[in-house]
């Protein structure tokens, strides 16, 4: 049983939880899938007074595709991005991150948005959604704003949000040109296991051949989710050669801020970075039927 | 202590319960509505032992807010066995494959299965492997629990 002592709400529109979370002031707790914050609740890391849960919220359901790209509901589950074929073909990376997290029992009700307002260092999803230049809007009560998810995250469990602001939707354009994308996670065991290390490169080429946008994204390399940008500096404007990608896996394993703890040692952190960078580009097909191109 | 009264279908019938806020879905189907199949193990969603399904899809009970209950068509192994008593095709694969042994995982190994085979009636092994990753078992061996959930593909397909 969790701890005792808080009020649970059932908001039916994104309105309504606004203004619960106001009223109720800081000692409310917003709630999604539950599956973060129930585990807190019962290991007393968390007494809230209240908590206001926004799975009846319809305007954080769902997943709406647009020719420019996806715009996720935060209360969209990881199964949900799981079972989406058109995601799995589009944003790749991201469906992978997802369908890789804790178990199905877990994805049913474990939220997208919650995995980002949990704000772990480890967050799959976050590593996913940062290769694909995310975009948050944040309902504020009085209005929104729109915050990148690379300034989404404050530090370990901490966010931009403030007191009774909501994390609405996520926004992922889609990528303009042929794209490589996949994310690894490095784990000790198959599944249900947060990652040692979390990896994930898009590369997108420009018409002229070139890279035009790289991005290399990492999870349990710092105290946030985070973009390696000088990795990504090394790739773009150059053709992608399997040089290229070495150099820019070891420019990346220098630049992650990887350390010691007990689900797994630096050094070995840094080698799967390296290793897995030109890997996950080479199982994307970024060299499939292209090497006399190079 | 504040109760919040919710209303839902338990095994197609109709159930009504007081709860507190902090109750998970476990509790109230084990110890209010004495439906005991549904276990508690680890308590934090690693474990799958309290695995049920909810408007079709398996959840861990253990951390589903009993009030978000409400209004919900909730499966224990309870309601899987047909009228007369006669075994689910999956309840019987795992009899006959040998996949039950001491029994606790048993209940959360079947849902998670009838969840999977509901959404893709003829699975990989890997399918099979993936959709029961959140369900351990300590004694029976998980190569019977596949065998089983693949023979029971096979029938429920036929």
């Amino acid at each position: 049983m969790a701890a005792k002592g808080f009020s649970y709400h059932r908001p039916t529109s994104l309105g309504e939880a606004l203004a619960l979370l106001a009223d109720l002031g800081p000692g409310a707790v917003p709630v999604a899938g539950a599956t973060d914050v129930w585990v807190n609740l019962r290991a007393g890391k968390l007494a809230p007074e209240a908590l206001v849960s926004l799975r009846n919220v319809p305007e954080l359901s769902g997943l709406r595709k647009t020719e420019h790209g996806l715009v996720l509901g935060a209360c969209v589950t990881h199964a949900e991005v799981e079972d989406d074929l058109w995601v799995a073909e589009h944003f790749p990376a991201l469906h992978q991150a997802c369908s890789g997290v804790g178990s199905r029992q877990v994805r049913n009700v474990a939220t997208v948005g919650g995995n980002l307002c949990n704000a772990a260092p480890s967050a799959d999803s976050a590593v996913g959604l940062l290769l694909y230049d995310a975009e948050c809007r944040i309902e504020t009560g009085t209005g929104h704003r729109d915050v990148p998810l690379t300034e989404f995250f404050a530090g370990p469990n901490r966010t931009v949000l403030g007191p009774g602001e909501v994390l609405a939707e996520i926004r992922l354009p889609l990528p303009a040109g042929r794209t490589f994308a996949g994310y690894r996670k490095i784990t000790r065991r198959k599944a249900v296991e947060l990652p040692m290390i979390g990896i994930g490169a898009r590369v997108t080429l420009g018409t002229d051949g070139r890279v035009a946008e790289a991005r290399i994204a990492l999870g349990v390399a710092g105290p946030t989710p985070l973009r390696v940008r000088k990795a990504e500096e090394r790739l773009e404007g150059e053709p992608l050669t399997r040089e290229a990608a070495a150099e820019a896996a070891e420019i990346a394993a220098q630049e992650a801020k990887v350390r010691d703890s007990w689900r797994g040692e630096a050094w070995y952190r840094r080698e799967m970075i390296r290793v897995w960078i030109p890997r996950i580009l080479d199982e994307a097909g970024a060299w499939e039927g292209r090497e006399g191109e190079l | 202590m504040e109760r919040i009264t919710i209303r839902f279908k338990v095994n197609g019938e109709d159930a009504t319960v007081a709860v507190a806020p902090h109750w998970n879905l476990l509790r109230v189907l084990r110890e209010e509505l004495e439906l005991t199949g549904a276990k508690e193990g680890c308590g934090a969603g690693e474990c799958g032992a309290c695995t049920v399904l909810v408007n079709g899809r398996a959840v861990n009970a253990c951390l589903y807010p009993a009030v978000e209950a409400d209004g919900a068509e909730v499966t224990t192994v309870e309601g899987l066995a047909g009228p007369g008593g006669e075994l689910h095709p999956i309840q019987r694969a795992f009899v006959e494959k040998g996949a039950v042994q001491c029994g606790f995982c048993t209940p959360g190994m079947v849902l998670s299965a009838k969840a999977l085979l509901d959404r893709v009636p003829l699975p990989s092994e890997e399918e099979i492997r993936t959709a029961l990753a959140g369900n351990l078992c300590r004694c029976t061996g998980y190569a019977q629990i596949i065998e089983a959930v693949q023979a029971a593909a096979e029938e429920l397909s036929r």
